[in-house]
């Protein structure tokens, strides 16, 4: 790393240390999510059915073992790639369908505009976690609905983010100014408009893949989604529901720490990411 | 405007947002590959039976004419049977509601004692050490999953300490729980005068109310900061600091400015832990609505999710429309 890199990362994390936190526990579940199969001490669902519910420190199972004899900490480390593999492709599906959905509904208003409001009032008035927890429930288990579901949930969310930008900039100077020198409106739109309008989106990013990975951990804890030998946290949590009244606590303790960290560190990266990109914005409470 | 007028119309407007919710959930849960008749006939039924069934439920129709059915005896005040409870849907939500609201009003209120005196201090000196504490609190509280902090106050306040009673229910069934009237064990008990029940109704209601008070608090905190902040650089304040007032009555006019956007938040929030309730009751076995519908949802009881989503979609148009109106009585701009 050049020294200039480096000074570059230092300044960063001196403007914002809330996104330099965040961004670090990002990367610490990034690098155990890449190498689960070197760094977790032994399969995921590998099953001792002799070594059942065993405390943590027990032998080698540094974490304690849930109820299939299986070690809590690997099936942790492996929980980390659950969290990405929703975090990622949803993130991706709200900003492709979000940004575009935004963009049209903020420029030309018009049915777009029309349709896009109408949706986020029924959004408003249907808990989305219920609306999630129906839809996932009517169309089928698997980690793949669960992902579409969260992902377009949440795309009118980004969209009306997006939105709100475009609105802002429409009569912008500079905007007129494009229009007045006779660009064609997708290049205003895609050139001068967009580049500007996704600023504040980018922020809101994390923080609305932060609500997929609570998400669809809520839903595997309900039974919906990835069901419970697979690694995942939510389903992990569930497991252990059932020990917490009979005093094995490790079973559900450490994939909530895990989930939470994980949470918490995307929502700390785009609480931090917004002061960034507009320092002024914090401190006027905007 | 005159204030019956207002709700009035404001109830209105509402109708084409709950209608298209109620499509919404009558559609969904009929796409889906969850089959009732299976569930209701049992595993000995022959597909004569199955198809008398369907017929008596009236599945066997187009969708559409089902939807008009449905809505055709919703404006009578019949909401259907739940298949899985054999019982009127509208006798369920009556049974399960109070449950759920005593729970929620709590927890909510909880919140807005604490999250809002908070707010109100960080914004005092934006990104000084308090604010940046409020800050990192009020994520962390957002992170929490209050599922799993409802399983680890069970485990140390009940199993670990003994301190909690075990969370079953409402009400310890060692009691006989008083007659029902208001349909809160707690505030019945009182009305009943039986000291035993109301106990145990309030040492019952202790964790799961704190641990959803602790996720309820969290956004309260960090949006009266942002109204806050907002207001203290707004110009009418400003123009009060240079005309020498003290303090305390800038912090008065304030005050009262955020309340409007406060109090709005606040009936937001209700709103959304209507909904989110269905988890700390699941943990809790609480026996309200939110379990109920939960319950409905994974059972694929048709009438039931209906019954439930159209619930907490009425109860968020109510509750927005008071807010509206308290909103209305606290501000003279908004009577204009």
């Amino acid at each position: 790393m050049s020294a200039t890199t480096l000074d570059r990362v230092v300044g960063t994390a001196r403007r914002s240390p809330t996104f330099a936190v965040g961004f670090g526990i990002i990367l610490v579940f990034a690098l155990l999510a890449a190498f689960a199969d070197i760094l977790a001490p032994m399969p995921p669902t590998l099953s001792h059915p002799y070594e059942t519910l065993k405390p943590p420190g027990s032998g080698p199972f540094l974490l304690g073992t849930d109820g299939n004899g299986m070690d809590v900490l690997s099936r942790v480390i492996h929980g980390a790639r659950y969290a990405f593999g929703i975090a990622l492709p949803a993130g991706a599906i709200m900003a492709v369908v979000g940004i575009p959905l935004g963009l049209i509904a903020g420029w030309r208003g018009g049915w777009v505009d029309e349709v896009l409001l109408r949706v986020l009032d029924v959004l408003r008035a249907f808990p989305t976690i219920i609306l999630a927890l129906a839809i996932v429930a009517a169309t089928g288990q698997g980690f793949l609905n669960v992902i579409l579901v969260v992902g377009f949930l949440d795309s009118p969310i980004f969209a009306r983010i997006v939105r709100a930008e475009v609105l802002a900039l429409r009569n912008a100077t500079f905007v007129r100014a494009a229009v007045a020198a006779g660009n064609p409106e997708w290049r205003v739109l895609l050139v001068h408009i967009l580049p500007n309008a996704i600023l504040g989106a980018t922020a809101q990013l994390p923080l609305r893949m932060a609500w997929a990975v609570r998400i669809s951990a809520t839903l595997a804890f309900i039974g919906i989604g990835v069901q419970a030998p697979a690694p995942e946290w939510g389903a992990m949590i569930r497991q252990g529901a059932e020990y917490v009244i009979s005093g094995e606590w490790w079973v559900a303790l450490f994939p909530g720490l895990a989930l939470i960290a994980m949470v918490l560190g995307l929502n700390l990266a785009g609480d931090g990411l917004s002061d960034l990109l507009d320092p002024k914005r914090r401190a006027t409470g905007k | 405007m005159s204030i019956t007028r207002f709700l009035l119309r404001r109830l209105l407007v509402a109708v084409p947002v709950l209608l298209g919710i109620l499509f919404l959930t009558f559609m969904l849960v009929r796409i889906g590959d969850q089959d009732p008749v299976a569930m209701l006939a049992g595993p000995m039924a022959d597909a004569p039976m199955l198809a008398r069934i369907r017929a008596e439920l009236m599945l066997d129709q187009p969708l559409l004419t089902q939807f008009w059915g449905y809505l055709t005896r919703l404006v009578q005040g019949d909401l259907g049977m739940s298949w899985q409870g054999n019982a009127a849907v509208t006798k369920e939500i009556a049974t399960h509601l109070p449950a759920t609201l005593e729970l929620v009003t709590l927890a909510v209120g909880i919140g807005a004692l604490v999250g809002v005196p908070l707010g109100l201090h960080a914004a005092e000196r934006p990104n000084g050490w308090f604010d940046q504490l409020s800050r990192f609190g009020s994520l962390f509280g957002f992170s929490l999953p209050t599922y799993w902090l409802g399983l680890m106050a069970i485990f140390v306040f009940f199993f670990l300490l003994g301190w909690a009673p075990a969370p079953m229910g409402r009400v310890s069934m060692m009691v006989t729980p008083p007659p029902v009237v208001t349909g809160s064990v707690l505030i019945d008990s009182i009305l009943a005068g039986n000291g035993e029940a109301a106990w145990s109704a309030a040492s019952q209601l202790v964790l799961p109310v704190g641990c959803f008070a602790i996720v309820a608090t969290a956004p309260i905190i960090k949006h009266t900061r942002a109204i806050a902040i907002e207001v203290m650089g707004s110009d009418y304040i400003r123009y009060a600091r240079a005309c020498g007032f003290p303090r305390r009555v800038i912090r008065r006019i304030a005050l009262r400015a955020a309340l409007v956007p406060v109090i709005t938040f606040v009936g937001s929030e209700f709103t959304s832990l209507l909904a989110a309730a269905s988890l700390i009751e699941f943990v809790f076995a609480w026996g309200g609505l939110g379990h109920w519908g939960l319950n409905a949802i994974l059972l694929g009881d048709f009438a039931a999710v209906q019954g439930y989503v159209l619930t907490l979609a009425i109860a968020s148009v109510i509750i927005f429309a008071l807010v509206d109106l308290i909103v209305l009585l606290l501000e003279p701009r908004a009577r204009a």
